[in-house]
């Protein structure tokens, strides 16, 4: 036909055009790849700054200018270890577990409630769900320290767990129902069509697959849960202490011992942060997975 | 057969309600079924402190003298609204939230989308950036407090000094804008994790599609990503102003709210009242109208920033 | 027993608004291989539901074996559905997506494992039921969820245009096989697809749909030489039938400045219909072109594309006396037709289609 005879000269015009092009694009993802291990390490800095801290003898902590170099030492753990930070983290601990498990116990069925087999009023249900959060914990904390310690439950731990539980119920149940929602609805029709009933859908084909979801849903139960100060200062005293409320106590006590202070602190944030570290791909991949809907 | 009687009925039969399967009664109790544990359970414990909040609010009672207590009805609200300072802290909190809000989602899109193309560390610098997020409040306040913006051995100064400019007592000076810079530290990454989510589901043939038809990157941005995002970002907005209206930690263990209350939000100033003034009556009030004024600014922020990004996004 | 019987069955999305299905009534026997085709929209994949159990029956009935279906949940039926996308559960083997159905049923393990295999020999799964549906093509995947189907023996199978997602060499050769393995099974299938050369190779009898109504309910054969009415005639057969709505003469219809001879029966029919103008059918292989002279001038058409297909060309032109009708004539593959040649085109009186212009029935 007509171009057969313009066809090679084209080509090899087009080869010749293409050839410098990736020299050229080399230099711009190097940028790009320095500027964000940039970003990344200013934004860590404070926490790596409280780390480093909290290996530094006292006078080495809190000077003018800051100082980066220092012989490091355990002591400052020693202390605080030795000033009661284990019954804190075994209560916080306590806490955070048992209220993230009774949240997914709690928030699994509902939020199947609200998108594979929706009841009829299902954003009525959310938005009481997630109306419960906006009246502020301090304005509440008289009646419901009236009402704990009537029932005699002042400075126990099972009142947090409580209490947390209601506190991430409405977020879990947010997530979760995303997550069901990305569960494509063949599936489900299929199972149905199998014979299955509701339940054995529910843990043999739903369950598996959005695994990745309850990962990340049960992490940010546990981070709100472990962080959480004020509730817990309120409501109890020598027994029940959380590691928030730890710290704090610590702080006031202490004044100003800077290092000691960032030893407390950075005990206090490693369990969380671990947690963290290692379920961040759970946490993005849930939340990629439909965090949306 | 029967198919003459069912014809009879069948006009009726979209009012009367089927016996099985869907829209009879019995399965609308079996839908409603996982829904009531955690329906009841918050309920019960959301609610009934809830209304005895509503119920103090409407007492004039300070611990201080407890023989006093007794019901004013509304008084308490004409109080709070007639209160100077009630005005000015909810000028704060408005700027804090807003503020806080605002930035972290604008910081959380400039690095999800620096997260967003594959670079050797990805990873790692993924990790550094949302440790902020997983650490207590009240340490990272502190953090804040001490290690960066002290005025003698804070790390902010000493890096402002070669420019001259290191000697600001941030937290005496600028109270709310250091509560905000600790807030927005610790929100970023949230914000941040959320619009990556959004990056990484946008439908790659799209993309493919818009370079093809000749966009550039801004355009490719503008038109297509922004308008996929909007549901994310949305999502962080909703979560963070519902979050971020009640920071208390942070403010207690940086400034208390001062001075005077210059960086007090609502949470902490109704704190102030009931544990340092001991008026349950007046902080009971002040938290209802907090509690409306939360709704009404969740759903007014919403609103406000997407009649920006007209509703071109057609569904797919 | 397992014969199907649609008895006025509707589906209603909203009153008042036209329904998704409207009083679809089929009598399906034991063993038969039916096939639900039509344009996208026109509610086949909703009656097949309404079957499945997965789309309500608002009105009428459905039967199985007799029984009304009406408020029965999809798990009580005894009935087994191919999804256009599979619909195979991710997180397990394929041994175990075959194997799922059985357990619901709460069979033996060592009867489950009997079956999974021979259903997996019977398709070529043998190999495979180790590995999850992501590690496989989509025609082994295609398999896996026949192979789920099949393996469960029930009264009715249904398919939901398992073919669509497959190419299109893989198509032909899975239509076969599906046929054949029907064949084998003799169990009663209902088949949806919008490709009516699907439909009428696969089908023992065809049901073409538009907007939620019946049109006709035949053998291939059938729909192809009778067809009930014009939409039919134009859907069934590919290319499509020609039509023309052409005015009435005295001796048959002026078609493209000719007059086209009708028979005595055709004639009668039309004037018993009081019409007139009529709509026409011709399909393309029931025109001939004549280049020799004598007898009578046939209808001219100047050539606009002619598609090679090795063993037949088709033809697609317009007609010279008015541009805006087009035809399409089958020829032979070494023609040599070309683009701007002019044709002479006849056909005979008995092999036309006659069609009321208004209602679209045959007359």
């Amino acid at each position: 036909m007509s171009t057969s005879t313009t066809a090679p000269a084209g080509r090899s015009a087009a080869a010749q055009d293409s050839e410098p092009r990736p020299r050229k694009s080399s230099t711009g993802p190097v940028i790009m790849a320095v500027v964000s291990w940039v970003v990344g390490i200013v934004f860590f800095f404070p926490v790596l700054w409280m780390v480093l801290t909290a290996f530094k003898q006292e006078a080495d902590a809190y000077t003018s200018p800051p100082k980066l170099f220092f012989s490091p030492t355990l002591e400052q753990f020693k202390e605080v270890l030795a000033s009661g930070a284990g019954p804190a983290l075994l209560n916080s601990l306590f806490a955070t577990v048992v209220s993230t498990i009774l949240v997914l116990l709690l928030a699994i069925p509902a939020a199947f409630a609200v998108s594979l087999r929706p009841v009829a009023k299902t954003r009525d249900v959310l938005f009481f769900f997630i109306s419960t959060k906006m009246l502020p914990v301090v304005a509440a904390i008289v009646p419901i320290y009236i009402v704990v310690n009537e029932i005699h439950m002042v400075d126990n731990i099972w009142t947090l767990v409580i209490l947390y539980t209601a506190m991430n119920l409405p977020i879990a149940i947010w997530m979760m129902r995303s997550f069901f929602l990305e569960v494509p609805g063949a599936l489900l029709e299929a199972a149905s069509i199998d014979g299955a009933s509701i339940g054995r859908t529910m843990r043999e084909v739903v369950l598996p697959l959005v695994s990745p979801g309850i990962s990340a849903t049960a992490l940010i139960c546990v981070i709100f849960a472990w962080n959480e100060f004020f509730l817990a200062v309120n409501l109890t005293a020598a027994q029940a202490g959380t590691v928030p409320v730890f710290l704090v106590g610590f702080i006031t006590s202490e004044g100003l011992y800077f290092a000691k202070l960032c030893a407390a602190a950075t005990l206090a944030a490693l369990p969380v942060v671990i947690a963290g570290w290692v379920a961040q791909n759970k946490l993005v991949q849930g939340l990629s997975f439909g965090a949306v809907k | 057969m029967t198919t003459t009687i069912e014809a009879a009925t069948a006009p009726k039969r979209a009012a009367k309600r089927p016996e099985h399967g869907p829209g009879s009664k019995a399965d609308g109790w079996s839908r409603r079924f996982p829904l009531l544990p955690a329906l009841v359970f918050t309920f019960i414990i959301t609610q009934l402190p809830f209304v005895v909040t509503i119920y103090y609010s409407l007492e004039s009672w300070n611990l201080v003298r407890p023989g006093s207590r007794h019901f004013v009805g509304l008084s308490n609200y004409v109080q709070v609204f007639t209160d100077s300072q009630f005005r000015r802290v909810t000028l704060n909190t408005v700027v804090l939230t807003v503020g806080a809000v605002l930035i972290a989602v604008a910081l959380g899109l400039l690095l999800a989308l620096m997260l967003n193309r594959a670079f050797p560390g990805r990873g790692v610098v993924r990790t550094l950036l949302i440790t902020p997020f997983l650490i207590t409040p009240v340490a990272a306040a502190l953090l804040w407090k001490t290690t960066l913006l002290d005025p003698t051995y804070g790390l902010v100064n000493f890096v402002l000094s070669p420019f001259g400019a290191g000697k600001t007592d941030w937290i005496s000076s600028f109270p709310l804008t250091a509560v905000m810079m600790a807030i927005v530290w610790q929100w970023t990454p949230f914000m941040m994790l959320l619009i990556l989510a959004g990056l990484q589901s946008q439908p790659g043939d799209v993309l493919e599609a818009a370079g093809v038809d000749g966009a550039s990157n801004f355009a490719i941005f503008r038109e297509i990503t922004i308008p996929h995002l909007r549901r994310f970002i949305e999502l962080g907005i909703v979560l963070g102003t519902i979050y971020l209206i009640n920071t208390f930690d942070t403010i207690y263990m940086m400034t208390q709210g001062g001075p005077g209350i210059a960086s007090s939000n609502l949470p902490f100033y109704i704190y102030q009242r009931a544990f340092l003034g001991f008026d349950v009556g007046q902080s009971a009030a002040m938290g209802v109208v907090v509690a409306i004024l939360t709704t009404i600014v969740a759903t007014f922020a919403l609103r406000l920033i997407f009649r920006t990004f007209s509703g071109n996004e057609g569904s797919v | 027993m397992a014969e199907v019987v649609y008895d006025s069955a509707s589906r209603i999305y909203t009153p008042g608004a036209k329904p998704a299905v409207n009083k679809l009534s089929l009598d399906i026997e034991d063993g038969e291989f039916v096939v639900f085709v039509g344009p996208s929209g026109c509610g086949k994949s909703t009656a097949l539901r309404m079957l499945a159990g997965l789309e309500e029956i608002d009105d009428g009935a459905i039967r199985i074996g007799g029984k009304n279906m009406v408020g029965v949940p999809s798990r009580d039926r005894d009935i087994a559905m191919v999804f256009q996308n599979y619909a195979l559960y991710p997180n397990k083997t394929v041994g175990e997506n075959m194997d799922f159905p059985l357990k619901m049923r709460g069979m033996s393990k060592e009867e489950r494992d009997k079956k999974v295999r021979a259903a997996g020999e019977v398709l070529g799964l043998t190999e495979f039921l180790d590995r999850k549906p992501r590690a496989l093509s989509g025609g082994q995947r295609q398999r896996v969820a026949m192979g789920r189907a099949i393996v469960r023996e029930p009264q009715v199978f249904l398919m939901d245009e398992p073919l669509s997602n497959l190419d299109a060499k893989m198509r032909v050769g899975t239509r076969a096989e599906i046929a054949a393995l029907q064949q084998r099974l003799g169990v009663t299938t209902i088949y949806v697809t919008h490709d009516q050369v699907e439909a009428m190779t696969m089908g023992n009898r065809v049901a073409v749909l538009k907007l939620g109504e019946l049109q006709q309910f035949a053998t291939p054969a059938e729909l192809y030489d009778i067809p009930r009415n014009a939409f039919v005639a134009g859907f069934i057969g590919s290319p499509a039938m020609n039509l023309y709505t052409v005015p009435v003469e005295e001796e048959g219809v002026r078609l493209g400045g000719q007059v086209v001879r009708l028979t005595a029966a055709q004639r009668s029919a039309i004037s018993a219909a009081g019409i007139k103008t009529v709509t026409l059918g011709i399909r393309p292989e029931q025109w001939t072109s004549n280049t020799t002279n004598g007898s009578e001038q046939g209808i001219a058409a100047e050539i606009t594309v002619v598609e090679e297909l090795g063993s037949d060309a088709f033809i697609y032109g317009k007609l010279v006396t008015d541009p805006s009708e087009s035809i399409v004539v089958r020829g032979s593959g070494r023609s040599g037709a070309r683009i701007g040649d002019k044709i002479s085109l006849h056909t005979t009186s008995d092999e036309l289609h006659l069609f009321h212009p208004d209602t679209g029935e045959r007359l």
